[in-house]
């Protein structure tokens, strides 16, 4: 596992780019722990100080020191985004993994199911349920209902993988042997299926982390609680830009887009590693 | 922004969408079939989940109605009981929740969703009609510009390999991809808004113009269109030069292709006839997975540029608290893009008759 | 703060704004919009118009009211200013004299004024009141269903200038439905509606104007709606005062905050309706032509309504005067005031709107009385009430922002006179009193429960309350309390606080005059007759559901007594004794509009140093703007 690591390393720069730049959204994230304010308290600093001097990046309207702001909002947005990624992908084991597995009947079913999901326009389904819950909408009840509606595309990627395993040799040893399905799907699938899975997982925490700061922005989430999408909409609410307060609206964004294009590449990377044709092409450039 | 990832990355995928075991040559009948259960499944799930979604509010129409009449003026209580009655009566929310969920798929049936409730009585159809065709142009506007010149582009980058600006192109378009809908529509904002401020940044058509086919009219609309297209496109474009740049350069290495250069056909048909049109496949099948995604883009992209869409309505309706209004665009919209999806779906096979086998 | 160092992008906006200004005059037209030298534009603060070709004013929900429908095209029979007004505070609009009512307040007879047109041609009568308060009586759904049909038993026209009502009850107030305080029961025209069928499914497209301005064109889109003097104006009430000097009045949806910030710098606004103080800072800084209610800092005009910190008094937390007193010695309003207003807030310690001339009336000759009151926290007697508190904020901004006035008048106008001054110290004794405990940190209920209170606000809808409760729950944290703000928008707020479904809520339970200092407006319906039980709604405006018998007779007396009494103001300041003693809600400051003007196009603008009425757009008083606006000769 580490040699796939290194040498993904060595010989793979977007591989090297994304976890670096990874790496520092994490560092950043993980000094919010060292934050010396209250995250949620207003008004402990003078506000609406650009960026230098005592204050790294500035300070908000709101009299936030806007350094400290961001890496709690980092962290946050960070766990929404794992969250989500960690239950869809629960989902999406199970749904691509027996879909592939029992293939049939079994498969359609849980295909049609799938694609419904897939086709279904998310969006505003989440603004629905954020009008029906309103101030009742926490961030775990907001993460586990993005999670239920986006599974759905990387089942099928999944899937795809548990239908190619499903033909090899070991499988009819294993069914021969008397595993159950799920034992055969659980231990001798999983370990195919899981690059698929990290690349995904990455694809999914930006995607879901894209709705959380388009959902706060338009203030449907709990706004109080310092995320990358909370601090944008703070910023519109205080008109931070035709004020001059420009820093209060760059750093969140240039942090985001950093995160984004940092997981990204990381995913396609990790996708460019487990398809064969491309892995040697790239070895065949780079030698 | 959608869960996407190129689907040419994961080869079997590549050779969707059909389902294992079955090949059955020819039957577009049975594909047809499927195609149409599918889609008659989706908007039956869909319009449910609405509409549990929506019933299960606290929200009563009926109070939030008397606090708007009742927010400015002298009030007395026992005027507002009356009102409470004669309000409930009209808007006929009293039945119980059998008789209403019936009645909702009656009215559903014809495209009746009743009467707004922040807009009375005029009926939320009405108001859906009057936005869905900003939205409909909007996207089919964007997609169509971000599909045809992304995979053309990423063909070209995936066929000519050492072209520098090609390979400048590819990494703008990693860069750019990435990023959500939001924030490229808010930058989009600044920069024209703020900082050089050339193009309008709101509505559909210029203030005091009467719609109609006049050359002032198009012209107005296209620049007011011009920043939420120009948005839409860049978010989408990254994804489809990505993936049609992957599947050209796996093609590349198809024997046919070999074939063909080494019996001297020409550059430019190899990469037409035989490279782009097999390559392409898979990247229709995308489109109509990725059609739901797109969809909520354009959502957010009106929000921002203030363009009279089902997005700014849906928007509006749910501040309003007006649950008539957000069920209809919400149903409207799971329609269109299942619709969509079946559209392309149902083309497919006709351009690419291997799908067309199961 | 210097103001060099601030503005990196201000640069930017400052260029464009002068390219885009430089353009303005050059710039043709759209087809369809009339001459822009000759049009005074508003902002209307409701949006986009999602029914825009909806005018019937009378359906609640329906089409826009702002748009100029209710400013500009209806009228009724008085108006009460809630600032100074053109001639006085109380106009006489359709009706020719004030109300005249019987001896013992049942029967209401109006006599109205002679030579008043509709705009297509048709003599205003007696016919049109009777026949708008029928339709109403007979629709309840309709807006002013529900009110007239409790009070009016019979309405009738003995002559075409003479409307006699019988009430249904004893109402010394009844004129008020059709006075005017940002609106009223608009007159319905009889000869229109009585055609039209069903009077609730009527759009009343294109209307018929009692005003001076008919309907000139409209966006189907609804983001803008264009009015045009009427050729006949001297046919209506406001063509008393003189020709309105505006030819074409447009009410449009300009966008969220900063894009009206820039249409104002850009000269494509006239008037916003209302900005966040940054948005209002910024434009105090680089227009040139802006003209505002106060002319320096503060800028904004104080609305008479009055946020207050609303407990929900049927929850047992807060039976306890005590506990009441403790969190309002909590807080420290200069912090507040920063949060919220940036400082340009005018603070008020009592229950009545700091605004109009009820500073003079209660504020001004209560100082002296609230100075001496003083509260038993159970160990010592203190004096909670520091007199300066307004003048130590104008200190504060005033390194800022140098042209904040020092003269103590002004500023207690502008700022407000006193507040509470926060002390730990007495909060921690009246909470011991009442039977709480503090164990380490944090604060006990008496039970043993951790004292936690949550404060709804409204988050975006009310960006400025919403940073006041932010601030407050902070206070109450800093202290040991488990507080939290909880946002509840548009649709839910109202919900949650007609339902009680509150712990307490930054929002307003007092709305008055402004302009006349009788409270009944609002105290009335404070009445425990009206208190809902609890998980009931409760109806307007006693939120904080508070059920006192002294108050009870304080609003009895003043239902036997005429309007005009002074013992209305007699009265009123028994109220607020009463209100300091028992603390139902804890007053904070005026509701302070950032109405931005520009003198651009149009002078004469309503304000502090000529306040003939209230220049914020949207309420049917502004309508005097429009006699007074004088075209800028280019």
């Amino acid at each position: 596992m580490l040699r796939i690591i290194r040498d993904l390393w060595r010989t793979n720069w977007e591989f090297a780019a994304g976890t670096a730049l990874l790496l520092v959204v994490l560092v950043v994230a993980g000094l919010s722990f060292f934050s010396p304010y209250p995250p949620l308290d207003v008004y402990v600093v003078a506000p609406d100080m650009p960026p230098g001097g005592e204050f790294l990046l500035g300070t908000t309207s709101r009299g936030q020191d806007l350094f400290w702001q961001l890496t709690v909002a980092l962290r946050n947005t960070l766990l929404f985004g794992v969250i989500v990624a960690a239950i869809s992908r629960v989902i999406a084991l199970l749904v691509g993994l027996f879909a592939g597995y029992l293939g049939g009947a079994g498969d359609r079913l849980l295909m049609l199911f799938n694609d419904t999901f897939i086709v279904l326009p998310i969006f505003p389904i989440l603004v629905l349920f954020y009008f029906v819950m309103r101030d009742r909408m926490s961030w775990t009840l907001l993460a586990l209902v993005t999670a239920c509606l986006g599974w759905a595309y990387d089942a099928r990627l999944i899937r795809s993988v548990a239908m190619s395993v499903k033909t090899r040799e070991f499988t009819t040893h294993s069914v021969f042997s008397g595993m159950t399905a799920t034992q055969i799907v659980l231990r001798e699938h999983l370990p195919y299926v899981l690059p698929v899975l990290f690349s995904t997982t990455m694809n999914n925490i930006n995607w879901s982390i894209g709705l959380e700061v388009t959902l706060s922005v338009l203030g449907f989430t709990d706004v109080n609680t310092p995320t990358i999408g909370g601090m944008i909409y703070w910023a519109n609410q205080h008109t931070a830009l035709v004020s001059g307060i420009w820093w209060w609206i760059a750093f969140p964004v240039l942090a985001v887009v950093v995160l984004f294009i940092g997981l990204f590449l990381l995913a396609i990377s990790m996708n460019e590693y487990i398809d064969p044709r491309s892995r040697l092409a790239r070895l065949g450039n780079t030698g | 922004m959608s869960a996407s990832v190129p689907t040419e990355q994961v080869p079997e995928l590549a050779a969707e969408p059909r389902p294992t075991g079955q090949r059955r040559a020819g039957s577009y009948g049975a594909y047809l079939r499927r195609r149409l259960l599918q889609f008659v499944v989706v908007v039956f799930i869909g319009i449910n989940i609405t509409y549990v979604i929506t019933h299960a509010t606290p929200i009563d129409p009926v109070e939030q109605t008397i606090s708007a009449a009742t927010s400015f003026g002298s009030t007395s209580p026992e005027a507002i009981a009356t009102m409470r009655e004669a309000l409930r009566a009209l808007y006929g929310t009293g039945d119980n929740p059998v008789e209403q969920y019936v009645r909702f798929w009656r009215r559903v049936a014809v495209g009746d969703f009743g009467p707004s409730l922040s807009a009375f009585p005029t009926p939320v159809s009405v108001l859906v009609g009057r936005a869905l065709p900003w939205t409909a142009g909007l996207l089919v506007v964007s997609t169509a510009i971000s599909w045809v010149l992304g995979n053309l582009l990423g063909g070209l980058a995936g066929y000519y390999r050492n072209s520098t600006t090609l390979k400048l192109t590819g990494i703008l378009a990693m860069a750019v991809h990435p990023i959500p809908y939001y924030i490229i529509a808010f930058v989009l904002l600044i920069v024209f808004g703020y900082l050089w401020p050339v193009l309008p940044i709101s509505d559909a058509y210029d203030q005091g113009m009467r719609p109609g086919l006049t050359l002032d009219f198009v012209l107005s609309m296209v620049r007011h269109g011009f920043l939420p297209v120009l948005s839409l496109v860049m978010a989408g474009i990254g994804g489809w030069f990505i993936g049609m740049r992957s599947l050209v350069s796996n093609v590349v290495t198809e024997d046919y292709t070999l074939y063909a250069e080494l019996a001297g056909v020409p550059r430019g048909k190899i990469l037409r006839s035989y490279v782009m049109r097999n390559a392409i496949a898979p990247q229709i099948t995308g489109l109509a997975m990725s059609l739901g995604a797109i969809f909520n883009g354009a959502i957010i992209t009106e929000q921002v540029f203030g363009y009279p869409g089902v997005g700014s309505l849906l928007v509006a309706a749910v501040h309003a608290g007006d649950y008539s209004l957000v069920i209809g665009v919400t149903t409207v919209s799971i329609v269109a893009v299942s619709a969509a999806v079946l559209i392309v779906d149902l083309l497919h096979p006709l351009l690419d008759p291997r799908v067309r086998a199961g | 703060m210097d103001i060099r160092r601030r503005s990196l992008l201000a640069t930017p906006i400052a260029l464009a704004a002068a390219r885009a200004g430089a353009q303005t005059t050059s710039q043709p037209t759209p087809s369809g919009l009339p001459p822009r030298h000759e049009t005074l534009i508003l902002e209307n603060p409701e949006g986009t118009i999602r029914n825009a070709g909806w005018f019937n004013i009378w359906t609640i929900n329906a089409g826009g009211s702002y748009t100029g429908l209710q400013q500009l095209a209806m009228d009724t029979l008085w108006y009460l200013d809630p600032e100074h007004g053109l001639d006085g505070i109380w106009e006489n609009a359709l009706a020719a004299e004030p109300p005249i009512y019987n001896a013992d307040f049942t029967e209401m007879t109006v006599k109205l004024r002679p030579g008043i047109f509709w705009s297509d041609g048709v003599e205003f009568t007696a016919d049109d009141v009777v026949y708008t308060v029928q339709t109403q009586v007979k629709n309840t759904a309709m807006r002013w269903g529900g009110l007239l049909a409790l009070n009016v038993k019979e309405v009738s026209a003995p002559d075409p200038r003479t409307v006699v009502f019988k009430l249904s009850r004893v109402n010394s107030r009844f004129h008020a439905l059709f006075t005017v305080r940002f609106n009223a029961v608009w007159m319905m025209p009889k000869h229109v509606f009585e055609k039209a069928g069903d009077p609730i499914r009527f759009d009343f497209n294109k209307p018929v104007s009692l005003g001076a301005y008919v309907l000139h064109s409209y966006d189907p889109e609804g983001k803008r709606f264009t009015w045009q003097l009427r050729d006949d104006w001297q046919r209506t009430t406001l063509g008393r005062f003189g020709k309105p000097g505006p030819r074409y009045v447009s009410y449009i949806d300009p966008g969220p905050p900063d894009k009206r910030v820039i249409a104002q710098l850009n000269h494509d606004l006239d008037v916003i309706h209302d900005v966040a103080p940054e948005g209002m800072f910024t434009l105090a800084r680089q227009s040139k032509t802006l003209k505002t209610w106060f002319p320096k800092f503060p800028y904004a005009h104080p609305d008479p309504t009055l946020p207050a910190l609303i407990f929900n008094l049927q929850n047992p937390m807060f039976a306890d005067r005590r506990v009441r007193w403790a969190l309002a010695l909590l807080i420290d309003i200069k912090a507040v005031s920063m949060a919220s207003y940036r400082g340009a807030a005018t603070i008020s310690a009592i229950g009545i709107p700091p605004t109009g001339t009820h500073p003079e009336d209660y504020h001004k000759p209560m100082q002296e009385w609230l100075a001496a009151y003083e509260v038993d926290t159970g160990k010592r007697k203190i004096r909670p009430y520091d007199p300066t508190l307004g003048k130590q904020i104008a200190d504060m901004v005033r390194p800022a922002n140098p042209d904040v006035p020092t003269d103590p008048a002004l500023i207690a106008r502008a700022f407000g006179y006193g507040w509470w001054k926060p002390d730990a110290q007495a909060a921690t004794e009246l909470l011991e009193a009442a039977g709480f405990s503090k164990r380490g940190s944090a604060w006990y209920l008496p039970d043993g429960k951790p004292f936690t209170v949550r404060v709804v606000v409204e988050g975006e809808s009310r960006p400025v309350m919403t940073r006041a409760g932010t601030m407050i729950a902070q206070n109450w944290r800093q202290f040991g309390i488990d507080a939290r703000t909880e946002v509840a928008q548009g649709a839910a707020m109202l919900d949650r606080r007609n339902a009680g479904d509150f712990e307490t809520l930054i929002a307003w339970s007092v709305e008055t005059y402004g302009g006349h200092p009788d409270l009944a407006y609002f105290l009335d319906s404070w009445h425990s007759q009206y208190v809902a039980a609890p998980g009931k709604p409760q109806a307007p405006r006693n939120y904080q559901r508070w059920a006192n018998p002294e108050l009870d007779a304080i609003i009895e007396k003043i239902r036997r007594i005429s309007f005009d009494d002074p013992k209305v103001v007699e009265y009123g300041r028994d109220y607020v004794k009463l209100a300091v003693r028992e603390m139902p809600t804890i007053p904070l400051m005026a509701y302070n509009v950032f109405t931005a003007m520009d003198e651009t196009y149009w002078t004469g603008y309503p304000t502090i140093e000529d306040p003939y009425t209230d220049p914020v757009p949207n309420w049917g008083n502004s309508r005097y703007m429009m006699v007074r606006l004088k075209q800028r000769q280019a």
